[in-house]
């Protein structure tokens, strides 16, 4: 099996707030291995550590910001002990969760262009990514607009068009559908189809909408308390609906009704979907009048 | 509201192709003759060749009238304000009081207020015709090093987003029945404080998401970087340029050998 | 408490247009009794902000008025209608200022000009009310989001206004802090104040408002029961809203006699289960 990213025992703690105060441990023994090719969900309440294991996995944690990491983080056989995000960012791509803080040029082909100028690409190479990087993302005829102009799904669209152009072996998408509005969820949830689809493209996405997830997961793992608590393919993760609820965590709806009749009339339904439910329990009822 | 911090529009014309380096030199050359002469004439005809540049430039109406609207407040008050602080030589038109309103006051306020008309205008020749990418870029190309660059871009980029900021925040501290502007002046500097902090708080963890947005597109200082659109001297600013060298040189002959154009009568 | 004036609002054909935009609300007309449970929703730019921002004076009709429990808001500042409606924002940093959490949740009781015992009084209790006693000498801004959420939340609810308006406030807040907010705002709901909630999330709506109002380009597109709301296709594909899953799947399932309009499992599992009885009955 290729992984194309392996964790290995990461502890990570920043640093204290005020000078002589105390660190803060945020990740507290993380093993994860990622295929190449793979879509890997990653969910947790908020403060497991989501997005700190994020930042690890470019280098932004621990040369950005200090703190103590110990443990492995290795992407693309690239050690993050050894090398910074300067360097990391060619190979993963990072997308965090507030678009306005992470599109900071005057037009959306300046923007794309960014990143393909750090790498150092000559003008005719970068034309090309950006042309294909905005036609994933679905974006192509606003190449002069502003992005102080676009709307909350084209921002998401557009920052992930950012670092998709580089050209990285993992894409990692912090909460990409959080705050949009239903057009701007479906709008960002195509991409995230499309890249799984047509790219092929390895992709760690932390998302808290379970019904996201589902979607097109490979693997869920979920987070807690600055580590790795459950494991599985969706199906098998929704279906611990109590220890999610335990966590603080939401699952289907569909995951839930499985988990209420199962539970208050002893069946054994295991739908996730709203095909699988439909089909599950019409078969228990006559259909009226037929 | 982005009209407001971005002059910039966009039309097909030679002056918005002209590469920025030659509008800033132009800016420049405008400085030093507009300093340099105090003859009215010298500024009216300064700014009025300065407007033909604009028109010419397709630079639209409702800018210049944007600009003039601002503009026009000051050039009164200097046109009024200096012929009373300033009373210069001996003939006298008016007199109120101990305030003498002479003939020679009067052009040197006219003179004033053109030239600060005409100066300010020299500036928008370049702010109209230029985005603020290219602007930044040009002023990178001689020789302002990459990250202050690419600082001012990001700080230009983010005035809109500051102000909006602090515009919900205005509406957020409102709502909970605070009251700001009003009472006497130090009430009134205190009651912008709930509102600063809460802006200045979300302007830094701003930043420091931006900070690693930077990184996370690999950006490091002091590597080596391509660039997208790469800023060229045509052929309109290979002829600007040289005019540009010759006409100072020739004014500056013109100021300092022959006395021209300093003195009002 | 019993809060006598219903309707809490009334907006009498409210237009407003933002300077040199389009319209943002053409002629909506609405009345929202005393003790509603009103969800508004829309997409991005139908004016739902635009319209709730109406309710505490932030914004001024261009025509037409907006009354709040029976007075026109043109005759009152945005202090004043403070004291009736309390507006929490979308993102808790846009209000959060204080030293510590105590002074934020009194800054609003403070502002309404109540003697320093009685503002004590409504801190204590807020903090008690939303669980942040232990963090009442702690700096805000340091706290995590889900927590800094609630501290906005308990300062806007110290004010005690009749009428809290609530835009998206759920955005960020994982499934834990989504349950906690919608239980406290359905407490203050039962108490008799009246909610309305601006928000994307339809399983929230079917779960805990009684109507909704749904705006599309500055216009009324439907308004009434939830329950009716989720019956009417077209309007839902119009505004771009979707039902919520459960909702979907009483839907598909009602050739096989189910009525379609569970807003809850709970609903959908007591209909289910009765109509599996009476065909096994039968």
């Amino acid at each position: 099996m290729d992984d194309i990213v392996i964790v290995e025992d990461l502890h990570y703690a920043y640093p204290p707030l005020t000078p002589g105060g105390e660190p803060l441990p945020v990740l507290k023994g993380v093993d994860l291995r990622v295929r190449r090719g793979e879509f890997l969900a990653l969910m947790g309440p908020t403060g497991a550590g989501k997005t700190t294991l994020c930042l690890t996995l470019n280098g932004i944690l621990p040369h950005l910001r200090g703190g103590t990491l110990e443990g492995r983080v290795v992407v693309a056989g690239m050690d993050t002990r050894d090398h910074g995000p300067g360097q990391m960012s060619r190979q993963v791509g990072l997308v965090f969760q507030d678009p306005e803080s992470q599109l900071f040029n005057m037009t959306v082909e300046d923007e794309v262009a960014f990143g393909l100028e750090s790498l150092g690409l000559s003008p005719s190479e970068m034309e090309e990514r950006i042309a294909w990087a905005l036609e994933v993302v679905r974006l192509p005829g606003l190449r002069k607009r502003s992005p102080l102009q676009l709307s909350g799904g084209q921002k998401k669209r557009l920052a992930i068009a950012t670092v998709l152009a580089m050209r990285p072996q993992v894409l990692v998408l912090d909460e990409p559908v959080t705050g949009l509005d239903p057009l701007g969820r479906h709008e960002v949830l195509s991409v995230v189809e499309e890249l799984k689809r047509e790219e092929e493209a390895t992709v760690v996405m932390v998302e808290q909408d379970a019904e996201a997830v589902m979607a097109w997961a490979d693997r869920v793992v979920i987070m807690e308390g600055g580590h790795l608590v459950l494991e599985g393919s969706p199906r098998q993760v929704f279906s611990q609906v109590e220890s999610l609820h335990g966590w603080g965590l939401a699952v289907t709806q569909m995951s839930e009704l499985a988990h209420l009749f199962n539970r208050q009339q002893g069946t054994s339904f295991h739908f996730i979907t709203e095909d699988e439910a439909c089909s599950a329990l019409a078969g228990e009822l006559h259909v009226q009048g037929s | 509201m982005s009209f407001v911090f971005d002059l910039y529009i966009d039309r097909p014309s030679w002056l918005h192709r002209l590469d920025p380096r030659t509008k800033l030199a132009f800016v420049v050359l405008s400085s030093i003759v507009l300093l340099n002469f105090s003859h009215p004439l010298v500024s009216a005809t300064f700014l009025l060749g300065i407007h033909g540049i604009l028109w010419s430039g397709k630079v639209p109406a409702s800018r210049l009238r944007w600009a003039w609207q601002r503009m026009w407040p000051i050039t009164f008050l200097i046109l009024f304000l200096w012929p009373i602080f300033y009373p210069q030589g001996d003939e006298v038109l008016l007199q109120v009081w101990r305030v003498r309103i002479t003939t020679q006051s009067l052009l040197q306020g006219l003179s004033t207020a053109l030239r600060v008309d005409a100066l300010a205008f020299a500036f928008l020749v370049l702010l109209f015709s230029t985005d603020q990418a290219r602007l930044v870029r040009g002023l990178v190309k001689l020789g302002l090093p990459y990250e202050w660059g690419l600082t001012l871009a990001i700080a230009l980029r983010y005035l809109p987003t500051l102000y909006g900021i602090y515009a919900t925040v205005s509406e957020a501290q409102q709502a909970r029945g605070w009251v700001i502007g009003e009472g006497n002046f130090v009430r009134r500097i205190k009651s912008y404080l709930p509102i600063l902090v809460a802006v200045i708080v979300t302007a830094l963890r701003l930043a420091d998401s931006l900070s690693m947005a930077l990184a996370a597109r690999g950006f490091q200082s002091g590597t080596r970087r391509t660039y997208l659109r790469e800023l060229k001297l045509g052929p309109a600013d290979k002829v600007c340029l040289p005019l540009f060298a010759v006409s100072l040189i020739a004014f500056l002959i013109i100021r300092f050998r022959h006395s021209f154009g300093i003195h009002l009568w | 408490m019993s809060f006598e004036h219903s309707p809490a609002i009334e907006v009498e054909d409210l237009w407003y247009r933002y300077d040199d935009g389009p319209l943002a609300l053409a002629g909506v007309n609405l009345s929202v009794e005393a003790g509603e449970f009103l969800a508004v929703v829309g997409q991005n730019g139908s004016g739902k902000t635009t319209l709730v921002k109406h309710f505490n004076g932030l914004l001024r009709p261009a025509r037409g008025r907006v009354l709040v429990l029976g007075q026109d808001t043109a005759d009152q500042s945005v202090g004043q209608l403070a004291r009736k409606v309390g507006y929490l924002f979308q993102n808790p940093d846009h209000q959060i200022f204080a030293p510590t959490v105590w002074e934020e949740v009194a800054f609003g009781p403070r502002n309404l000009g109540f003697s320093e015992g009685e503002v004590a009084d409504r801190t204590t209790e807020a903090l008690a009310l939303f669980e942040l006693g232990d963090q009442a000498g702690t700096p805000p801004a340091i706290l995590g989001y889900g927590l800094r959420r609630q501290v906005t939340l308990a300062a806007v609810w110290a004010m005690r206004p009749q009428i809290l308006v609530l835009d998206e406030p759920t955005v960020g807040l994982d499934w834990r802090g989504t349950c906690t907010l919608m239980e406290e705002v359905t407490n203050l709901n039962s108490q008799g104040h009246t909610i309305i909630l601006v928000t994307h999330d339809m399983k929230l709506v079917a779960e805990f408002a009684r109507k909704v109002l749904v705006l599309d380009e500055g216009r009324i597109l439907a308004h009434g029961p939830t329950r009716q709301l989720f019956q009417q296709e077209a309007i839902l594909r119009q505004a771009f809203l979707a039902l919520p899953p459960i909702t979907a799947l009483a839907r598909r399932m009602q050739p096989y006699g189910l009525r379609g309009g569970s807003l809850t499992l709970e609903e959908f599992y007591q209909e289910y289960t009765a109509l599996r009885q009476l065909g096994q009955g039968g």
